[in-house]
């Protein structure tokens, strides 16, 4: 295996290992931990295919931007996960959900393994750069569909959590 | 392939810094723990061993204006990823671009306004 397939299997198993704590763990705050750690594998990632503009705008918006949305969404809300009772999952139910898990993997496997990826050639360089000059010329009318998007997302969510205040006080 | 490898060396002090990091904490801890006598009791054990018993939940709620706020940021945090390339490739692009910029930054405004008018800025 060459170095940079290492390199990728450790960052791999870090990312899953975030999304396995991040659906194990008890308590929400340990579940917003688990879940840094996969989308800061992810930007590792990112590095690794060279996109150095994305691995930033990941750790700038995921790891810090959604996490705290969700932190101050997790304080919004009431969790007791200390008294939650835990349900009992029958042996039956355990077989089955490895069942499909496992025949889940194998039928991905065998779909992805006679795949030949034509190794692309990689662009070094000032990735930034490019972006802007493509960004800013052949996908000008995405780019102002973005903002518009950003728009939506920021009255939707003033609307919403307004309204709740405004009857809570009434 | 040349830049290729100059590009993964020139990160190589990341993995350095990578592994310090987790090791600093991780020596630190374990030989503390190997080195400290472990002799526990109920004084000890108090969150604050002077001052006051802590009282009330930790899990306390927050208002909703905290959120007000950290939705705002996300939406300027994801804007300031925009202006990133623009102002990089700003030589090469030119008014056509400073314009579409303008507009970007108009359309945001208008909703940095609502939310103003909305009284979400507003710490009452």
């Amino acid at each position: 295996m060459s170095s940079s397939g290492i390199v990728f299997s450790i960052i791999a198993i870090c990312a899953i290992l975030g999304g396995l704590m991040m659906i194990t763990l008890k308590k929400v705050m340990h579940m917003t931990v688990a879940m840094i750690l996969t989308y800061f594998s992810i930007a590792a990632l990112y590095v690794l295919l060279t996109a150095e503009f994305v691995a930033v705008a990941q750790v700038l918006v995921y790891s810090g931007g959604i996490t705290i949305l969700m932190v101050f969404g997790i304080m919004l809300t009431y969790h007791k996960a200390e008294n939650r009772d835990e349900e009992k999952v029958s042996s039956f139910r355990k077989l089955i959900t490895f069942l499909s898990v496992a025949t889940l993997g194998i039928v991905s496997y065998f779909l992805v393994a006679p795949v030949d990826f034509v190794a692309e050639e990689i662009f070094v360089g000032d990735h930034t750069k490019a972006i802007g000059e493509i960004l800013y010329t052949n996908y000008i009318i995405p780019f102002e569909l973005v903002s518009i998007l950003l728009l939506v997302a920021l009255i939707g969510a003033v609307l919403l959590a307004k309204k709740d205040k405004e009857e809570a006080n009434e | 392939m040349d830049a290729l490898n100059t590009y993964f060396n020139s990160y190589t002090i990341v993995g350095v810094f990578l592994v310090i990091g987790i090791l600093l904490p991780l020596v630190a801890w374990g030989i503390g723990a190997l080195v400290q006598p472990h002799e526990p009791n109920e004084e000890k054990e108090k969150t604050y061993e002077s001052g006051l018993d802590p009282f009330h939940e930790a899990t306390v709620k927050f208002h909703v204006r905290y959120y007000h706020i950290a939705i705002l940021f996300v939406i300027f945090d994801v804007e300031t990823i925009f202006l990133y390339p623009w102002a990089v490739a700003y030589d090469k692009l030119g008014l056509f671009a400073l314009i579409e910029m303008l507009i970007f930054v108009t359309l945001l405004l208008i909703g940095l306004l609502y939310a103003w008018k909305k009284k979400v800025l507003k710490w009452m």
